[in-house]
């Protein structure tokens, strides 16, 4: 991707990012005050060196010894616990408006419709939240900080140095210029390198995981000396790029260095023949001496963070599209008065959903297609019903599902829940009310107890005990240790997709919804679970309003309607016995998709 | 091979010396030239102290040597003072000579770094790829991708970065306090005093710091599989209306994460202003100390400035030690995790591998086999023969070994010693290369994996020598050129992982001309017409007949339309073989196989007789 070229927004975009720091103001305040004081102590150390040779060494006396002492700690310690404070609270600041960017997109995430996620990829909305975050945090401490510690430093050493010695300060002050424009010119060439070696090195991130995933295959196919010298050819690129751009940094700071040992030639000779006709003292010359070789690195750091500054508007856009992505599925402001919002509902508020669904003249496009999928659709689905729907794979079955439970929302007509459209009531309380069971089923990490809990969060150990049971998924149970109380993994990795698909029916049970969506399963299981799963679905959709998106033979026959889909539309409808004696699109997929079935259970029978 | 020549790692240090094979030099030149410039460094203070005392203050000479000898071809120190433009360029020569040692130093470095780490991932990816299958499934591709990128680039900063400068800094700190020394002996007791004092502290810090690092570290992993989870699992959030005890299991995971990180800042806080005051304490040690001696003519003006500047060129290098020495660990650790990757066995021939012709008969004799030790049998007591240019159609539910089979005829896994023998002709498949045996089996795997690249280099990638025809016809036959040309850049459309997504038919189909471009004596498919219509499995099964008419062939399938014309079915059941026999025979007998011919044949009352 090469979004990150060029992105500009006025002021680098910090105006966008104001509100999220506002909260801080006053200690960002008090760190830059700091961060200035600090600067200001750092350029005046050199003069207690000058002060030494000057007095005691340049007079041979030792006379305000004790009160050099104790100003040199005094000053010590008072730095010393600014540079504290200001860094602490730069870090802290750092990672307190981190903490409330990752909270605010994370929680605008929430209220996004699924236009959002379809669009979009896991990976994408995830670096979002974790990564841009991040990078303004950064932003709003340390390269603000950057600029305030070096900045002011590089003034107070031109001052100091004006002050001490104008005519000497001149000739040093000429080098400014001429370093700067050195360094921003290695700067530039840096970034593109830089640039290239990460696209290199995600590539190789990429050969890795093909090399690891496909190692069937490559086995297989004996291919794996032209996998390797493939992949050879992305690591000598690699070495090529980062010597290369080692090669330009190594001259940029060689560079840099030479320009501060200029300085200090230039001090060595104009301030010696100075000092040498009595015009100034040899402490102050050590003064500019260490000013000349010590000024570089502020110049550098400059750069470098404007540089950052640059690149960090990137990631600004990137963070502020995402919190200004309104969701094109939102309750209206009636609604949210009488229902409450996604995250604090008024449940006093709720009527019972008893579980008729009606599809009114529906026509249906989704927001990044360009075609209508439903027209002018009709469907009365009364409290009970169950629906399959069937279809190849990627032919659009879940158009419909979505529509049910509001994911989406239909482009012309209604969908009404018990005579009402869906609009009329929130999204929570549809979303309370409506049972889910997808194909890969989704587990949170943590124990079994939180996952079942996930749609009842009061559900007694009785009642997951009993729900377990109606889909005869207690042997789940037995395998585990801790009973209840066992991990199930990140994503429920622990578990076979047999058994996750159990506990997902036992959620949806637990939460004893109207309305059940389920998404069966086209995954190889083994004929054992494969049964017990087949129970389950049954027992699941019984006197349910179900939708169903199926895939096996009992749950489509025994369908109370059955709706065709390909190529995103509905071309057939009807219920099993109908539908075959048609001899219509249903038959041949029929036919086809569900042979497998037979022989799965001619032969475990 | 290199990769041959390599033997078991039984210490890290063996391991790490393997990987640098061939950089050392490298490195040797990135030490040479990092010592040079910390000599050159210390020229520049001296040129100043002498500058000062002599030229400026006029005070005699203390100088001798090379330095003497300088002095006088400038024409003696008289000359010189009068003309301290002199001694400025002088300056300025000495810098651009150590810029120049600099900038090498940086550059032999990266060349060092860079063929380190090429050749650590090249020896990974070459060794990981000849793993066996086995090792494969039960090590998790995220760790062992993890591996791979950031141990690696863990031992290269440890090896690039903090070894040489470790050097380096031994060599400057030694040069540096002998100067000193030569200065005044007693003003380096006291600097040099403190040396110990700021590497003591820095070490306890980073060790601190390191360990508090790991804690965040781990807990940024937690609160990024939150927002992994919710984000998958963003339909089950919504259909369960839980987006509130999302927010709150997010904002409490996120709390804790920044409170560690807080804590963590506290303590780098405290390390960089703690460093500062050591440092600036001992400045001010030498500045009391020098004054002293001074006063009591023991040192010149000049002589402290130049010792100064001394101290002043230690201060970063020395607190740097402190942290190479804490990172010590950490890339131990990372050597240990790439031992683990290396030290397991790649697959081998048994000496004398042989390569016999494949045009022979295929037994599998009395195979019994499980994936795990006291797993359950996948396999048990399988004996079939497969004549020499026959088809053998195999059928049954999924998860009754039918596929396991295939991959033991593969050698993807291994059969155990004792559980049964794969012959071909008369040769036992262990006796045989593994790459002349694949070379001869081709598999059609259930769900193909298409790598990286275009369609044409897919279908290619094992017969590089294939040309553009020989593609073409290919495709042609497993029905995939009429999908091939809908796309806008045909043969040349990327799929894979940065490519264009295609069907799981049109996977499939890929993986068939890629398995016919090859002509093995063997084609098994496995599975991989279960995607494509009935209608294409037909044509693609009908081509296929012209065109491999001496290849034994086996084919797995759920489609009896599929297997009927084979020369022999096995209906296989919980890792056994149920039933055996043509088609014509199968039927004849009425079991299994007839039902479900029967059922498959008469679909449209399927549904009825299947509720019964």
């Amino acid at each position: 991707m090469n979004e990150d070229t060029n992105v500009k927004l006025p002021f680098f975009g910090i105006p966008k990012i104001l509100p999220y720091v506002k909260k801080y103001r006053k200690r960002i305040i008090l760190m830059i005050l700091m961060g200035i004081t600090a600067s200001l102590i750092d350029s005046l150390f050199p003069l207690f060196n000058r002060y030494a040779i000057d007095h005691y060494i340049g007079e041979q006396t030792l006379d305000t010894i004790g009160y050099f002492i104790v100003l040199y700690l005094g000053v010590l310690v008072f730095q010393v616990t600014i540079n504290y404070i200001s860094l602490y609270w730069a870090g802290m600041t750092e990672m307190n408006v981190d903490r409330d960017l990752r909270d605010a997109s994370f929680n605008h995430l929430q209220t996004l419709s699924f236009a959002y996620f379809n669009q979009n990829n896991v990976g994408y909305i995830h670096a979002r939240v974790m990564s841009d975050t991040g990078k303004i945090g950064e932003l709003v401490a340390w390269r603000m900080m950057d600029i305030v510690w070096n900045g002011s430093y590089l003034l107070f050493v031109l001052i100091n140095m004006l002050v001490i010695n104008a005519r000497l300060a001149v000739y040093i002050l000429l080098l400014v210029p001429a370093a700067s424009l050195l360094i921003i010119f290695f700067q530039r060439k840096l970034v593109s390198v830089n640039r290239k070696i990460r696209e290199i090195n995600s590539r190789i991130t990429g050969n890795f995981n093909e090399g690891i995933t496909g190692v069937r295959s490559i086995k297989t196919l004996v291919v794996e000396n032209i996998i390797g010298s493939d992949f050879k050819k992305d690591t000598d690129e690699m070495k090529r790029t980062s010597v290369h751009a080692v090669r330009y940094s190594a001259t940029f700071s060689a560079a840099v260095a030479m320009m501060g040992s200029v300085a200090l030639a230039l001090v060595l000779w104009k301030g010696g023949n100075l000092t040498k006709e009595g015009l100034m003292l040899i402490g102050t010359l050590s003064v500019f001496m260490s000013y000349a070789m010590n000024m570089m690195e502020p110049i550098q750091f400059i750069i470098e963070t404007i540089a950052a500054l640059i690149a960090i508007q990137v990631n600004i856009e990137r963070f502020t599209r995402l919190m200004e992505t309104e969701s094109d599925v939102a309750d209206s402001k009636e609604v949210i008065e009488k229902y409450g919002d996604t995250f604090e509902p008024k449940k006093e508020n709720w009527e019972p959903l008893t579980g008729d669904v009606e599809f009114k003249d529906v026509s249906f496009m989704y927001p990044d297609g360009n075609e209508m999928v439903l027209e002018h659709f009709n469907l009365k689905v009364p409290a009970g019903t169950n629906v399959a729907i069937v279809g190849e794979t990627g032919a659009g079955k879940s158009t419909l599902v979505n529509l049910v439970c509001r994911f989406f929302e239909p482009t012309e007509g209604q969908v009404l829940i018990d005579g009402r459209d869906a609009r009329e009531r929130s999204q929570l309380w549809l979303h309370s009310n409506i049972g889910y069971v997808l194909q890969t089923p989704h587990l949170f990490s943590g124990t079994v107890r939180d996952n079942l809990r996930y749609g009842k969060p009061d559900a007694s150990d009785e009642e997951i005990m009993a729900a377990l049971k109606l889909v005869s998924a207690e042997s789940v149970l037995e395998k585990m240790d801790k009973g209840l109380d066992s991990e199930v993994g990140e994503g429920g990795d622990l578990l076979s997709t047999g058994e996750k698909q159990l506990l997902s029916f036992a959620r949806a049970i637990l939460a004893d919804p109207r309305i059940l969506v389920l998404d069966e399963a086209t995954a190889s299981i083994d004929t054992l679970t494969e049964k017990a799963i087949q129970d389950a679905i049954e027992t699941v959709i019984k006197g349910r309003t179900s939708f169903v998106i199926a895939h096996r033979l009992s749950t489509i026959v025994d369908a109370d309607v059955i709706l065709v889909v390909q190529d995103g539309k509905i071309i057939e409808r009807g219920r099993h016995r109908d539908l075959m004696r048609k001899k219509g699109y249903y038959y041949d997929l029929y036919t086809r998709q569900y042979e497998e079935m037979i022989v799965n259970q001619m032969t475990a029978a | 091979m290199t990769l041959m020549e390599k033997k078991k790692f039984d210490t890290k240090l063996s391991l790490l010396l393997y990987f640098t094979r061939g950089c050392k030099r490298w490195f040797a030149l990135a030490v040479f030239f990092a010592c040079a410039v910390s000599l050159l460094d210390l020229v520049n203070p001296k040129i100043v102290g002498f500058t000062v005392d002599t030229l400026i203050s006029g005070k005699p000479a203390e100088i001798s040597g090379l330095a003497a000898w300088f002095v006088e071809m400038a024409g003696g120190a008289d000359t010189l003072s009068a003309n301290l433009w002199m001694v400025a360029l002088a300056v300025v020569c000495v810098a651009l000579l150590s810029a120049v040692c600099r900038a090498l130093f940086r550059i032999f470095n990266a060349i060092g770094a860079e063929t380190l780490v090429k050749r650590m991932r090249d020896t990974l990816f070459d060794h990981i790829v000849r793993l066996p299958f086995a090792w494969h499934s039960v090590n998790h591709t995220g760790d062992i991708i993890q591996r791979c990128t950031s141990d690696v680039e863990q031992i290269k900063m440890f090896l690039s970065e903090q070894l040489t400068s470790l050097l380096r800094v031994f060599v400057l700190i030694a040069l540096a306090l002998t100067y000193m020394y030569g200065i005044s002996p007693k003003m380096m007791a006291v600097s040099g005093g403190f040396i110990p004092v700021i590497i003591g502290y820095s070490f306890w810090f980073h060790k601190k710091i390191g360990s508090q690092f790991a804690i965040v570290d781990s807990e940024e992993g937690k609160l990024s599989s939150i927002a992994q989870e919710n984000l998958t699992g963003v339909r089950v959030v919504r259909a369960f209306g839980r987006e509130k005890y999302e927010r709150e299991r997010f904002e409490k995971q996120n709390k804790f994460y920044t409170n560690m990180w807080i804590r963590l800042m506290q303590l780098m806080s405290a390390f960089w202003s703690s460093g500062d005051l050591i440092s600036y304490l001992q400045l001010l040690c030498i500045l009391i100390y020098g004054s002293v001696l001074a006063v009591s003519g023991e040192l010149s003006a000049g002589s402290f400035i130049e010792f100064v500047t001394y101290n002043a060129m230690l201060n970063w290098p020395v607190r740097m030690l402190g942290r190479v020495i804490a990172n010590l660990s950490k890339a131990g650790i990372s050597i240990e995790r790439l031992r683990y990757i290396m030290n397991s066995e790649e697959e081998k021939d048994p000496a004398n591998a042989k390569t016999p012709d494949f045009h022979q008969d295929i037994t599998f004799d009395h195979i019994t086999f499980s994936y795990t030790e006291e797993g359950k049998k996948i396999l048990d007591d399988v004996s079939f023969t497969v004549k020499a240019g026959s088809t053998v159609g195999i059928l049954g539910s999924t998860g009754s070994g039918k596929s396991t089979l295939m991959y033991l005829l593969d050698r993807l896994y291994p059969v155990e010693e004792g559980k049964g023998r794969i012959l071909i002709g008369d040769t036992d498949i262990r006796e045989i290369s593994s790459d002349w045996l694949r070379k001869n089996i081709g598999i059609v795997l259930q769900e193909p994996y298409l790598f990286s690249r275009t369609l044409a280099e897919n279908i290619a990638i094992a017969s590089e020598d294939a040309g553009q025809d020989e593609i073409r016809r290919a495709a042609d036959i497993a029905q995939l050129s009429e999908a091939i040309e809908r796309f806008k850049e045909g043969y040349e459309t990327s799929v894979g992982e940065r490519g264009v997504t295609l069907s799981g038919g049109q996977k499939q189909r890929t993986a068939i001309a890629q398995m016919l471009i090859r002509k093995t004596p063997v084609m098994i498919f496995d599975d991989s017409l279960s995607a494509v219509d009935a209608e294409t499995d037909a044509k693609i099964r009908a081509a296929l007949k012209e065109n491999t008419a001496e290849a034994t062939v086996i084919l797995i399938a759920h489609r009896i339309t599929t297997l009927m014309h084979a020369d022999q079915i096995l209906v296989m059941d919980k890792g056994r073989i149920t039933e055996r026999g043509t088609h014509e025979e199968l039927i004849a007998k009425g079991g299994t196989y007839a039902k479900i011919y029967e059922l498959q044949m008469q679909q449209s009352d399927v549904g009825e007789e299947v509720k019964e």
